[in-house]
């Protein structure tokens, strides 16, 4: 497997800016793109060869015409030479996909890769300080309800809150040593080499 | 049914709806009880699309209870309740399976050797195992059936399932069962299917298959083939909807799910083990997965698979309309914990169709997942006699319990009428119990404790004992449904310190509406409050830990259901 480079570490310059809360972003136009990636992984390849990093930007599974990766991005000028000279996307970089924009504004859905204060989400951390770098509005254990702000979690450098009932949430599970780890993995198990 | 020497219990389903439920017979020209029947089910919703797949038509399906007997001293499993208990896998790879290294000999006479009665291989379809493996590993199982009289090893594979997860599928054995396999496999393999199909063109392949397999019983050229969805929770790609799809496409073959995934061994704490997550569940959704899933079904719970380890869940789901669905657990069993050989040198899978035999390293391999067959998990069959047709027979009618670590040693669970506890009498697990309208029934439980050490070289101690009572409400409205609100715990046992047998019966009531019952236990080592809340299940299991989850220290077993309907 290729140790693929996370889009966060392909722009370094972003984190020398100070964190910005979600609230700053308000009010920014949000592109839905569709570039027809079979995998987040793929997605996040291309989020990472943007010339210029959006300030937010998410992955949204979408079923049709069939299933592949969207993407929802957000940049700091209504009108990035990033993708377009316009809100709205050009051909040759796939198509506007407005269910992937409609759900990143509802909140709703959507897994977010770039984010304000993600470059700060790396080694081990408590809950309390995700929620102080980060964007990230609320950490969860799964099937477990809020988790203690005192808990540790081992990041792994690679921290994907998702959109929930409004709030960009963190879902972590109970790991080895009393820590927390991320819901999603950064390698997870394939499901067999013959396929 | 029910004399002592009948050899025939198939599930004849789908084709002889009873009148009550055939809606092209008038109600003039029913019986009065079938008259009294129909508008029972009626009022509770029961007639109408889907009851006709259901156990409510077809209640023979699971009611051949039969006598014990045996066929001489060949074959090993325990007589218990009336029949054979056979302890089974049917989800073990070997050399044929570009994932995995072991000869089946190798396989079974660990398996054997670990208390297994009977066993599936099953090798990943794949290009080179459709054009070469599922031939070549014939004279290799055949030879097996020589060396090992007391193991029925079964052939099948590891079916890609168009458009979802991975599936058992097996055959009897006979001169075509390569035949047919090979047939299956090439023409309904995911891995032989055009990348261009879509979803809705794989979806209805899955369908196609299945009912191949049962066309090909029919057609007797096998005497049975069955369909078991593994690890189905694993990825969040099989949807609500095409589990009930499967089944419904021919529910002679298709039968279950696994309770629990195999790769038991994989949460083991490093370094002494592989660190990871128990049965390798640490997927996160994908654009196939089913939206609907929540993050909680791609992990484990207890080891067990979160369809069937959340009560009021998705396998609830299926029970309470009615529709037959069994749970086993397996060892999926690649390359094993602690095991001290490795793949042959000098292999060529793609041009061999298999690796070279396995060759010692003397090292000892901690990274590994898998458990080898019948070391920790293991699916008891309640059989008639010792024979491949009888665990398929017993597997079909869902007379079946599952548990890890050998929690328990043997049990015997049944309804009956209340006051009736003739040792003959009691519908057994999988079955289905007709009385009147008003019958008080009750189910009556008989669990020998373990008396003997496990193969981690203790002997389990089980602490308690759930009973989970669901209403039958009839078709879901949706297929995509995957909760049954009206399934709780209705009583937990607790077991006595040095006690050696639990022996309780709990009442059911007068029966009002239909239902089913079905049972749970553990060893009460590590639980929570279900995922349904602490009304539905208060001591349920709990969240496996990823990098450090003990199998040994988290035991459960698990029952198939028994149905109480009206008459």
């Amino acid at each position: 497997m290729t140790t693929y480079r996370s889009a966060a570490a392909a722009h370094p310059a972003a984190a020398a800016t100070p964190t910005r809360s979600l609230a700053d972003l308000a009010g920014l136009p949000v592109i839905g793109v569709s570039l027809g990636h079979p995998d987040t992984i793929s997605a996040e390849h291309w989020l990472a060869s943007l010339p210029s990093a959006p300030l937010l930007a998410c992955t949204h599974l979408v079923r049709t015409p069939r299933p592949h990766v969207a993407l929802s991005l957000v940049f700091d000028h209504p009108t990035p030479g990033a993708i377009a000279g316009a809100d709205s996307v050009p051909a040759e970089a796939g198509e506007e996909c407005p269910v992937a924009a409609a759900e990143h504004v509802a909140r709703s859905s959507g897994r977010a890769v770039l984010y304000p204060g993600v470059e700060k989400l790396v080694g081990t951390l408590s809950v309390a300080e995700i929620l102080e770098l980060s964007a990230i509005e609320k950490v969860e254990v799964l099937g477990g309800g809020e988790a203690d702000p005192a808990a540790l979690v081992d990041t792994g450098d690679f921290v994907r809150p998702q959109w929930r009932l409004g709030s960009l949430t963190l879902t972590t599970t109970p790991a080895a040593g009393g820590h927390l780890v991320p819901f999603e993995t950064r390698h997870p198990t394939p499901c067999c080499a013959a396929h | 049914m029910g004399h002592g020497h009948h050899h025939d219990h198939s599930f004849e389903a789908g084709t002889d709806v009873p009148p009550a439920l055939d809606l092209s017979v008038p109600d003039g020209e029913l019986s009065p009880s079938d008259v009294s029947r129909r508008g029972f089910l009626r009022n509770a919703g029961l007639l109408g699309a889907g009851a006709a797949a259901s156990v409510l038509a077809t209640p023979s399906a699971a009611v051949a209870a039969g006598l014990p007997h045996s066929h001489g001293p060949v074959g090993g499993g325990q007589e218990k309740g009336g029949f054979r208990w056979l302890a089974g896998d049917h989800h073990i790879h070997t050399q044929y399976s570009s994932d995995a290294q072991y000869r089946v000999i190798d396989q079974a006479q660990h398996g054997h050797a670990f208390g297994l009665d009977w066993l599936v291989i099953t090798d990943h379809g794949s290009n080179a195992h459709a054009k070469i493996g599922v031939e070549k590993v014939n004279p290799d199982i055949l030879k097996t059936r020589t060396e090992l009289p007391g193991l029925l090893t079964f052939q099948g594979l590891e079916w890609n399932i168009p458009a979802a997860e991975h599936a058992t599928v097996f055959v009897h054995p006979g001169r075509n069962e390569v035949a047919v396999l090979k047939q299956f496999e090439q023409t309904y393999d995911g891995s032989q299917l055009p990348a261009t199909n879509t979803e809705a063109q794989n979806e209805a392949m899955a369908i196609a298959g299945i009912k191949f397999l049962g066309e090909q019983v029919k057609a007797r050229k096998v005497e049975g083939a069955l369909f078991l969805a593994n690890h189905p929770a694993r990825r969040g790609i099989d949807s609500p909807h095409e589990v009930r799809n499967w089944r419904d496409a021919d529910p002679t073959v298709a039968i279950g799910m696994e309770g629990a995934p195999g790769h038991q061994a994989s949460g083991i704490k490093a370094p002494n083990g592989r660190g990871g997550a128990r049965g390798y569940y640490d997927n996160n959704p994908s654009a196939a997965s089913f939206a609907g899933y929540p993050l909680e079904s791609y992990r484990t719970w207890g080891g067990f698979d979160w369809m069937t380890a959340t009560v009021g869940g998705l396998w609830d789901s299926l029970l309470a309309e009615g529709r037959a669905w069994w749970v086993t657990v397996n060892s999926d069993s690649h390359v094993n914990y602690l095991d001290q050989s490795e793949r042959g040198p000098g292999s060529n899978f793609e041009a061999n169709g298999k690796y070279n035999d396995p060759v010692y390293t003397g090292t000892v391999n901690t990274g590994a997942g898998d458990f080898w067959p019948g070391f920790y998990g293991r699916t008891s069959v309640g059989a008639t006699s010792f024979s491949y047709k009888a665990v398929m027979d017993g597997l079909r009618a869902g007379r079946v319990w599952v548990d890890h670590g050998r929690l328990i040693k043997s049990m015997d669970a049944r309804v009956r009428a209340a006051g009736d506890h003739r040792a003959t009498s009691g519908t057994p697990l999988g079955g289905v119990l007709q009385v009147r309208r008003g019958t008080t029934t009750e189910l009556t439980l008989e669990i020998d404790l373990q008396d003997k050490p496990n193969w981690a070289q203790f002997i389990p101690v089980l602490s308690r004992v759930d009973v989970i009572v669901g209403s039958v409400t009839g078709p879901a409205a949706s297929r995509d449904s995957f909760v049954a609100p009206d399934t709780k715990v209705v009583k937990s046992y607790e077991v006595s310190p040095g006690a050696t047998k639990l022996s309780v019966t709990y009442p059911l009531g007068r029966l009002d509406k239909p239902f089913y019952v079905r049972v749970r236990g553990t060893d009460g080592r590590r639980t929570q409050p279900g995922l349904m809340g602490a009304a539905v299940d208060p001591v349920g299991p709990k969240l496996d830990v990823i990098g450090d989850a003990d199998p040994w220290a988290d035991l459960w077993f698990y029952t198939n259901p028994i149905w109480v309907l009206p008459r």
